[in-house]
């Protein structure tokens, strides 16, 4: 028999953390973006090389020897008590190891929930006493040598339940609504004049209200972990959007030091928020683990996955836009109700979005959080701003229609170009009105037939064409960055740099090669980038909330600047680094940045394993990005199929760090739009409880036909204040704005006016 | 043999020889064992990835005797005799890269990269099918491989030139 290794073609084939090298030709943002401004030459992306020959390492992708392999087991009740276990038949399947089931007192306690000070997706740690909190909780945990004796195994154990009643919709009887500004005094509601007295006197009434399904993120990658002790220290390989957080979890959990806690994660197959957190698979895991005394994999399997990991919540939106008859906005009122669980209080932050979209003076919202019996729910991808958009924009639409005026120039008219409405700082940029007319002209919006139901096609396809815009936080979190500069002759310097930051496919370490090679004149093929590895000097908090950009090339920047001071050379400006380090010994340094305004004592709560992102709102300033989206809906005239062939997005990230990865990362942000808008729907059973598509197959998500023409265009103007280096954020706002500009082209189209995601054949017939 | 099933396990386990990227292989297996686990866990060939284990995604495509097959839904005795490649037997013996795998950098056809071997070893499949007419037609065929990163453009992009460029 071969060696494992003879599988393998070609030299150095397995290892992967990071592969950097130029392909194709050089790219310039010019050509790219359309700016003329910027000519550097960019790389593409940077770890592409491995990743088409699968030679990148996931969490699950490590093959410890004695590798032994875990599965759970869920409750198969709405909500109760385990009784009683019967693990005897478990047990004796061959291979077993350990059947784990309630935790005794003293070996594991509940992490305490991210929004609440700690690190976990939830506060609410399965299996540390007989609670079943929600149908598909985990309540027990099997180890045997190998997958398919452990996936036995875990069908055989049974359990006898107490059952107690439960609610799994807003609606239903026995759940609890809590007004947010009193139960979670830090996210008041926002509130500017007097929005209920200036909407009484608007010549011109919109009231709808906008129900959004629960939805879950699904990344490729399922949640997996390989935890292995070695002596008294933990080893994780888990993919994560947080090893700081995962880190401090389980070590909290173990009730252990963080120092003996070591997380990998050099790439996660996709994230989108769902990773951000300590999960709570990795607590008993690891406990299983030195039970056991040897390594242990665990890979959630994917229908367990819709109640192990986050989502986003159900929500109603009630929203009352006043506008004069011009088409000027005077008042809003956008009340919220969302979905939280029993256990913890997911704070909403819907009216971040609707209090600045517009320079409307009077503005109120509320939101009211809902106690259901499920998982705490979390960020998927911008997490309020998609839905908060779908009812503002439905609404600003309808405005439109109702005045006779284009849906364009009434946006337009209503922009808010330079101060925050909320906040009354002003924005640090803000080129959301460029964004309309560079989309607007890109679409050929101008060959637009306003009226209902009148572009059609010869076969009698219905045709719509929708607008809508969309914003999103620019944030800001602290990192810490060191680099390592090393002479390899006088033409060569290798730039190593280890920052706060992960890799989840959007591209951070193409923006951060670029941003080196750009300032110290190395190649592309001579910067390494380490991120998601705890075994560094930077904590490893937390990317997430679009911030990831703008969060890490600050701290580099910095760390080049010191570097360029260090060395006597000029402190901008084109430098020959090779040049310079050239016979020299390796030079080690580092920098750290932090949000602006953020206090020093912030390095203490990142230290502790803690969330520290900051904005939109800044002492001096707001920040945030945005994007408008115009889009061509087709339905067929008998089957009422609705069809996306073509959007045009145009964005305003600020200075666009990485060309390649940027533009695809809008594209991908608006085919979630799509699949937000017309597939993606969690259905709940009220007489059951849990999520009934808990599969990929009951849970659509858009497939490659689902997909036309997604024309992308960055406005590319760096920002002046937010940070040194001009950029804001894109991840998520590029998902923002796409559902009502579907939703207004389906209107456009049949001249229904859809309020409920996902729109459905039904809707349309 | 660290790889072998351990001697109480039941069912009976069952000898395999296949060849998996040219080289053969010898495998005892639990009948109920995924083509896809064993790939992953016993031949440490963890390029080809689980995103669901029910056929639903597409991740974890591989050729059975140059066809595609989701290696999740396939159990690991059928491959018996057979001929298997999986992501890591794409490219060249000196390690240069496959034309459809240059596209897939060329066009930014990944982001994340989890569901890209499936997609490549799809796109393969897909282009010796004959199924490259028009972008149409690359789209339907290659609608079992779900990537959620979005990057379906430039995988429809990089297999419509790599098969215009191959003669497909």
């Amino acid at each position: 028999m071969p060696t494992r290794r003879n599988f393998l073609r070609g030299a150095g084939a397995a290892t992967a953390l990071v592969g950097v090298e130029t392909v194709g030709s050089p790219l310039t943002a010019a050509a790219l973006a359309g700016d003329e401004t910027l000519r550097q030459p960019y790389a593409r992306r940077v770890d592409a090389r491995d990743k088409v020959r699968g030679a990148v390492q996931y969490g699950a992708d490590h093959v410890p020897a004695r590798l032994t392999h875990a599965v759970p087991v869920v409750a198969t009740i709405g909500k109760g008590r385990v009784v009683e276990f019967d693990t005897t038949a478990a047990e004796a399947v061959p291979g077993v190891r350990l059947v784990l089931t309630r935790i005794p007192p003293g070996e594991l306690r509940s992490a305490p929930f991210i929004m609440a000070g700690g690190f976990a997706v939830q506060g609410y740690q399965p299996m540390t006493s007989d609670r079943v909190a929600y149908r598909g909780q985990m309540i027990a945990l099997v180890v045997a040598d190998t997958l398919v004796a452990a996936t036995e195994a875990a069908a055989l154990v049974t359990a006898r339940y107490e059952t107690e009643p439960f609610a799994v919709t807003l609606d239903a009887d026995g759940t609890e609504t809590l007004l947010q500004a009193t139960v979670i005094p830090r996210f008041p509601d926002t509130v500017m004049g007097d929005a209920d007295a200036a909407y009484a006197t608007s010549p011109v009434k919109l009231d709808a209200t906008y129900d959004g399904p629960p939805q879950h993120a699904m990344p490729i990658e399922l949640l997996a972990s390989t935890v292995e002790w070695q002596g008294e220290n933990l080893i994780v390989r888990e993919s994560t959007q947080n090893a700081n957080a995962v880190r401090h979890g389980v070590a909290y959990e173990l009730g252990i030091s963080a120092d003996r806690v070591e997380v990998i994660s050099p790439s996660a197959g996709g994230a989108f928020g769902q990773k951000n957190s300590f999960q709570m698979h990795l607590g008993p895991l690891a406990l299983a683990a030195r039970r056991v005394g040897r390594p242990v994999k665990l890979v959630v399997p994917r229908t367990q996955t819709f109640h192990a990991g986050s989502f986003r919540p159900a929500s109603r939106q009630r929203i009352r836009l006043g506008a004069d008859r011009s088409g000027r906005m005077l008042a809003a009122i956008h009340e919220i109700d969302a979905q939280t669980s029993r256990h913890d209080l997911f704070p909403m932050q819907y009216t971040e979005l609707t209090g600045r979209m517009y320079d409307i003076p009077d503005f109120r919202g509320r939101h009211q959080l809902v106690r259901t019996d499920a998982q705490t729910p979390g960020y998927m991808r911008a997490p309020f701003e998609h839905i908060a958009a779908f009812a503002l924009e439905s609404s600003v639409d309808e405005l439109a229609y109702k005045l006779g005026k284009d849906p364009v120039a009434l946006r337009l008219a209503n922009d808010a170009p330079t101060t925050d409405p909320i906040s009354g700082h002003p924005f640090t940029s803000r080129h959301l009105a460029e964004c309309l007319r560079r989309g607007a002209d890109r679409f050929g919006w101008v060959d637009r037939r306003p009226g209902v139901g009148s572009m059609r096609a010869k076969d009698g396809t219905l045709i719509g064409w929708g607008v809508a815009v969309g914003a999103y936080k620019a944030a800001t979190a602290p990192a810490t960055a060191v680099l390592r500069a090393e002479s390899l002759g006088r033409r060569r310097c290798r730039v190593t740099i280890t920052v706060d930051g992960h890799e989840m496919g959007q591209g951070i370490r193409t923006a951060i090669t670029n941003l080196i090679t750009g300032n110290l004149g190395v190649a592309t093929e001579d910067v390494v980038v380490v991120v998601g590895d705890t075994r560094g000097v930077p904590p490893q908090h937390s990317t997430a909330g679009s911030w990831g950009t703008a969060t890490a090339l600050p701290a580099i920047d910095a760390a080049m600047g010191k570097l360029r001071e260090q060395l006597g050379l000029r402190p901008s400006g084109p430098i020959d680094l090779p040049a310079a380090m050239s016979g020299r010994a390796p030079v080690e340094l580092q920098a750290r940045t932090k949000a602006p305004g953020q206090p020093d004592d912030v390095w203490d709560r990142v230290a502790a394993g803690g969330a520290a992102g900051a904005g939109p709102e800044y002492p001096a300033f707001t920040s945030m990005s945005y994007i408008a989206h115009f889009v061509e809906v087709r339905i067929e005239p008998r089957i009422r199929r609705i069809r996306v062939p073509r959007v045009v997005s145009v964005a305003d990230c600020g200075r666009v760090a990485s060309p390649v990865t940027a533009v695809s990362q809008v594209r991908g942000g608006v085919i979630w739009g799509i699949g937000a808008t017309l597939r993606e729907g969690g259905e709940v059973d009220p007489r059951f409880g849990g999520f009934l598509s808990a599969s990929l197959e009951d849970y659509a998500l858009p497939v490659n036909a689902d997909i036309g023409d997604i024309d992308v265009s960055l406005i590319d103007k760096p920002d002046p204040l937010l940070n040194s280096v001009g950029v804001k954020s894109l991840g998520e706002v590029s998902m923002v704005g796409v559902a009502p500009a579907i939703a207004n082209a389906v209107w456009h189209a049949t001249g229904r006016r859809v309020r409920r995601l996902p729109i459905r054949i039904e809707d349309v017939i | 043999m660290d790889n072998a099933l351990p001697a109480a396990s039941a069912p009976a386990a069952v000898d395999l020889a296949f060849t998996v990227n040219g080289s053969p292989a010898k495998v005892a297996v639990d009948p109920r064992e995924s083509l896809l686990d064993v790939l992953r866990e016993r031949l440490d060939l963890t390029g080809t990835k689980k995103g669901c284990d029910h056929g639903q995604c597409g991740a974890c495509t591989v050729h059975v005797d140059g066809r595609r097959v989701v290696s999740c839904l396939t159990a690991a005795v059928q491959v018996d005799g057979r001929a298997v490649t999986t992501i890591e037997g794409v490219e060249g013996p000196d390690g240069e890269l496959h034309p459809l795998q240059q596209a897939f950098i060329d066009h930014d056809a990944l982001q994340c990269g989890y569901c890209t071997p499936g997609q490549v070893m799809s796109g393969l499949a897909c282009m010796a099918e004959g199924h490259t007419r028009d972008d149409a037609e690359i789209r339907e065929y290659m609608s079992g491989n779900l990537c959620r990163c979005g990057a379906y453009a430039g995988i429809v992009a990089a297999i419509r030139e790599t098969a215009r460029r191959t003669g497909h």
